[in-house]
């Protein structure tokens, strides 16, 4: 039976290709980011550095100000992020457990915003933060970033909260306890890990958002990682890639720490925010 | 457990649950004041904001009525820039979808080390868009890029292309990097779905004689066909709307050739300053995108 041995070995063969092939992109960022200057402009490239070298992410940390940037980021994401998964917590706890007029259709707006593109949002938005004065803040930041992350912590909130059975609640309600108590003692910790892993797809989503940033903040002190990184390109006269390289994976360790955390939350998140709906 | 009597005789809302529907309300109640604030409010300020024309840097205008509603239907900027966006939408989308369900179809597969497998073709999504188009713009180089080279000693090309600075390339090159970026999104969900396949349908459709090919058409895919429309609707409104990639990676050009409405709106509020146009215009492009919105909001109360 040779084709019984074959077939696995072509599918794995097949299948490991193309997974390279897909991450090919992000090996060279890697590649570069190690290379001397001099090596980068070699034609044709070497495909493996022969030397590697850690000056790009010396020179990024201590001659740009990636640090700021950086520090900006942890700050925009991670208020957005608790602002965000506090109301939405109890909004999503409200929307499934309780009967009120109005209920079914504020979780429609509530999809309907999740769907709405930033562009529409973004001048009134703009417009507004020039008015209350606080147009180039990262509070104005964090305020815009709640007009995608809200709707979207909310929606996969919400989901989370109808996969706990009912009967938990109302058991601990017979047996005398406050409604608050019941979501405190009962439903809060049944519902943590769906909790932990809205925040970490918000903080993901608040993390890499480029438009808001462009459009509300522009001095360096309090630009994000996103238009930061990018400012670094467009400023410089000719664009040194292997700098540029070293700050895309430095921009993306954090996610990489996120993402280990995520396995085992992913397709559950995931189906449940996105798909399942 | 001796109590029994949990819920009181119907006949009106008791006065506990009336208290319940008041704390229901309390507890929303920051949820819709924020929403308000930063959603509803902005969304109602962007319709008032079409009918005037306003100068961006001194934020002045007046009231124009429907001209900019005018200029939309009939200076063409628009509907060229719908078009754009209609071919940069079906392009990407298409590919998403077709990468999506085959590298899920194969990953579903017990191939060797499967979770580092996954986790490679997951990572392009999770990715900020600045680093994907960073990273492009660097492998699309025309003298240094790899992907020229690459195609070269492959034999595929004899010279290195312009790719980001010339038609069809730019438009080619955006969707290619689209298609990169989103199509873990497909993966994820159909893998999810995969999973959840009862295994005697395929033994069924063996003792019946047929081939893979065929259990393909006849079971996997009428079991995917609902979460495959539930992706559609949802990616192409995603990608309808997509800035950052197509901004950062050709700004639109060359001229307008990639300019999707999204840049369109940016365009006209902050290059052109016209932000009672740009109003206008996003105005326009939340219409034509309510079709699928509303196609999916449906979709989505019958399921639940």
């Amino acid at each position: 039976m040779k084709s019984k041995m074959l077939r696995p070995l072509i599918l794995n063969l097949v299948t490991w290709s193309l997974v390279l092939l897909i991450s090919f992109p992000l090996l060279w960022m890697i590649v570069t980011s190690l290379k001397p200057q001099t090596e980068l402009f070699r034609i044709p490239p070497t495909w493996v550095p022969e030397t590697v070298t850690f000056e790009h992410y010396w020179r990024l940390l201590t001659e740009t100000p990636f640090l700021t940037f950086f520090r900006n980021s942890v700050v925009l994401a991670t208020s957005t992020t608790i602002f965000v998964v506090g109301l939405g917590t109890l909004g999503a706890y409200s929307l499934v457990r309780f009967r009120f007029r109005g209920r079914e259709t504020l979780a429609m707006l509530v999809l309907f915003t999740y769907l709405l593109p930033s562009v529409v949002l973004i001048i009134p938005l703009y417009l507004m933060m020039v008015n209350l004065g606080i147009s180039n803040t990262l509070f104005s930041l964090i305020l815009a970033h709640t007009t995608f992350a809200l709707p979207y912590a909310l929606w996969l909130l919400r989901s989370f909260m109808e996969g706990i059975p009912d009967d938990l609640e109302n058991a601990a309600l017979v047996d005398g306890a406050s409604r608050l108590g019941a979501f405190k003692d009962v439903i809060f910790p049944q519902l943590l890990p769906g909790i932990i892993s809205t925040a970490l797809f918000t903080f993901i989503l608040s993390w890499n958002e480029y438009l808001y940033a462009l459009v509300l903040v522009n001095s360096e002190s309090v630009a994000p990682l996103t238009t930061g990184v990018m400012t670094m390109l467009i400023s410089a006269f000719n664009i040194e890639w292997s700098l540029l390289m070293a700050a895309s994976v430095m921009m993306s360790v954090p996610l990489i720490v996120v993402f280990a955390f995520l396995q085992s939350y992913l397709t559950s998140g995931f189906g449940a925010g996105g798909v399942k709906g | 457990m001796t109590t029994i009597a949990t819920d009181p005789p119907r006949n009106g809302p008791s006065p506990l649950e009336r208290s319940y529907s008041r704390l229901g309300m309390l507890l929303i109640a920051p949820t819709i004041v924020v929403f308000s604030a930063v959603i509803v409010y902005p969304l109602l300020a962007a319709i008032y904001l079409s009918v005037f024309s306003i100068y961006t840097p001194t934020l002045e205008g007046e009231f124009v009525g429907a001209d900019n509603y005018i200029e939309m239907l009939t200076g063409g900027v628009f509907w060229s820039s719908l078009l754009t966006t209609l071919i940069w939408t079906v392009g990407t989308l298409s590919l998403q979808i077709v990468f999506g369900v085959g590298l899920a179809l194969l990953l579903h597969q017990n191939i060797w080390f499967r979770s580092l497998a996954r986790s490679l073709v997951l990572f392009p999504y999770f990715l900020s868009t600045v680093v994907a188009v960073l990273v492009w713009r660097w492998l699309f180089n025309d003298l240094y890029g790899a992907l020229n080279h690459g195609l070269m000693q492959v034999g595929i090309i004899d010279m290195p292309l312009d790719w980001l600075g010339s038609m069809p390339n730019a438009m080619i090159g955006v969707i290619l990097v689209g298609a990169w970026k989103y199509f873990p999104f497909v993966v994820i969900a159909v893998l999810a779905r995969l999973q959840t396949i009862p295994e005697n349908l395929y033994e069924a459709a063996r003792i019946d004689g047929a081939g893979p090919i065929a259990r393909f058409w006849d079971v996997t895919l009428p079991q995917l066909r609902s979460v495959l429309t539930v992706i559609i609707l949802l990616r192409a409104i995603w990608d309808f709307k997509e800035f950052d990639l197509l901004y950062l990676l050709t700004g639109g050009g060359p001229v307008t050739s990639t300019q999707t409405l999204s840049l369109l709106v940016y365009q006209e509020a902050f290059s052109l300053n016209r932000m009672g146009q740009a109003a206008a215009y996003s105005v326009g492009m939340m219409l034509v995108m309510l079709v699928f919105m509303i196609l999916y909001i449906r979709r989505t109360k019958e399921e639940s």
